[in-house]
């Protein structure tokens, strides 16, 4: 078998391994998400903001325990060694990492992305309120690919902790200047989505960058040198 | 006859510590003790031959697959248990033993059933509720059970109760009994090794200091009692270790032979025992003296 190939079956469990280690979690993080869409869906003021804060709070939370039961758990309870001894390569154990993470990510990333635009477009909320929402979105999915980056490449959790909980508190930042963005900003008590290339350019570029940022952790990862 | 491994001037550097230009290789069949105190360089031997970490300078061959670029050939099949090394402990026995099943094809369901019961371990309890011995027996099983051609084993007996540690030694015994199969084990208890191994290594500060058949080890070494004086014994290098207690001179030889006994009485020395040494008094004497044995 040649450095590039790749053992599909192995990679398979090993995905299923993590997908059956932090279901629990992720049901709750689901659970936790369309609570928080319920409130947001009643169009109240106290329970738009209640449910919009619970709403990034779950985004968040659901970010940090899919890496950090995935790979940091992994390094800390000693159980990489075990998962290394099986027969995969550095770039197996990477993809299963990155498919895995992404699936135990993206699956309540997904569930409470549809429900946020189910609730705008459905609710008496304004429509134009989608844009904000896919923003940020797309900061929490931009934060994820730069912590799953980090606690890939560096070993050290304080620098996992630093990656997780900066990049996700930015999410404060995000929103006033998004806010400061007139042409984005004035539309979003409008009736209607508007898209618009500023927030277009904003989009790509954090899925474009998210991407970038996954590759350059394969790079890096398949060239470490120790697995234990 | 294929190699179980091939090491040829491996060296891997840390920080503070550095495992230098070792060549060792052992026939596949063979059971190999690999012997040497705490930080020694066992571990860091076995990673490299496990994939777990890949040697600085050196080439490395496994099972006849040149590691790391093979491992995942390699793997399919190696065994390996280490002290270090966890299973999830949210999950149970049960559990583990379906997941590496699914990855091995060779799993043998009714030799993992003996071993849960010679281990007395529960199936369905999950790992964290688990002791130390019965987390190495797990590991243990886990690892027999799929019947790899070569087993790795660091210290898989330290830190057990005498109990688990014969029951552990016993089921070892049993899988050497398959001609196939080899065996690198790790210790610094120069009892379990002496009792299983074929061959022994010597490891010290990173540097192989010997590697020969068990019996060889055994026969090349005496403790040589002798009455008398004489002070040139650290300029024969046979001598490893002299030692003098009141008129009495006790010598530690390496390669010995009828010869020697000769040329000591002809120094006027009177000999008034020769004596085997034990595997590990071979070894104290071979670390102290800082030479090869």
């Amino acid at each position: 078998m040649s450095a590039f190939e790749i053992n599909t079956p192995v990679i398979r469990q090993l995905i299923v391994k993590d997908w059956i280690l932090f279901q629990k979690q992720l049901a709750l993080c689901v659970t936790a998400g369309i609570v928080a869409l319920c409130l947001i869906g009643m169009a109240k003021g106290w329970s738009f903001y209640l449910g919009s804060l619970l709403l990034i709070i779950v985004l968040v939370s659901a970010a940090c325990f899919s890496i950090s039961t995935s790979m940091l758990v992994e390094r800390k309870d000693q159980t990489l060694a075990f998962v290394m001894s099986l027969p995969v390569s550095p770039l197996d154990y990477y993809l299963a990492k990155l498919v895995g993470s992404l699936i135990t990510f993206l699956a309540p990333f997904l569930v409470i992305l549809v429900g946020t635009v189910a609730v705008i477009l459905l609710t008496p909320l304004p429509d134009g309120l989608l844009m904000l929402a896919l923003l940020l979105f797309g900061h929490v999915l931009l934060a994820y690919s730069v912590s799953l980056c980090v606690a890939m490449a560096v070993e050290s959790e304080g620098w996992n902790i630093f990656a997780m909980v900066g990049s996700m508190v930015l999410i404060n930042p995000m929103i006033m200047l998004i806010g400061q963005i007139k042409s984005i900003s004035s539309h979003f008590e409008g009736d209607h989505v508007v898209w618009n290339a500023p927030a277009i350019s904003i989009l790509l570029t954090q899925l474009i960058v998210s991407i970038a940022v996954l590759l350059i952790t394969g790079w890096v990862h398949t060239r470490k040198k120790s697995f234990y | 006859m294929t190699a179980a491994f091939a090491l040829s001037g491996v060296s891997k550097h840390y920080e503070d510590f550095a495992l230098k230009d070792i060549d060792l290789h052992m026939p596949e069949g063979q059971v190999m003790g690999l012997v040497g105190v705490n930080g020694a360089g066992k571990t860091t031997l076995l990673r490299i031959l496990s994939g777990l970490t890949r040697a600085d300078t050196g080439s490395v061959e496994v099972l006849g697959h040149v590691m790391p670029a093979d491992q995942v050939a390699a793997k399919k099949h190696i065994g390996i248990a280490s002290e270090d090394m966890r299973l999830f402990k949210t999950q149970t026995l049960r559990w583990h033993m379906d997941f590496i099943r699914t990855i091995y094809p060779d799993w043998d369901e009714a030799y993992a059933q003996d071993l849960l019961r010679r281990f007395d371990l529960r199936a369905g309890q999950k790992l964290a509720g688990f002791s130390h011995g019965q987390r190495v027996k797990a590991l243990l099983l886990l690892n027999f059970a799929r019947r790899p051609r070569l087993l790795l084993l660091d210290e898989p007996t330290t830190g057990l109760d005498p109990v688990a540690r014969d029951e552990v030694l016993q089921v070892l015994a049993e899988v050497l009994r398959d001609e196939a199969r080899s065996v690198l084990f790790s210790s610094h208890n120069t009892q379990d090794i002496e009792q299983i191994a074929d061959t022994i290594s010597f490891v010290h500060q990173g540097r192989l200091l010997a590697s020969k058949d068990k019996e060889v080890f055994i026969d090349e070494w005496r403790r040589i009692l002798c009455q008398g004086t004489w002070e040139g014994a650290g300029d024969w290098p046979e001598i490893a270790a002299a030692r003098r207690n009141g008129s009495m001179l006790e010598l530690k030889v390496r390669q010995f032979s009828e010869a020697i006994i000769e040329r000591l009485q002809a120094q006027g020395l009177e000999i008034r025992s020769t004596e085997a040494m034990s595997l590990e008094e071979i070894f104290v004497t071979t670390v102290r003296s800082g030479a090869a044995a």
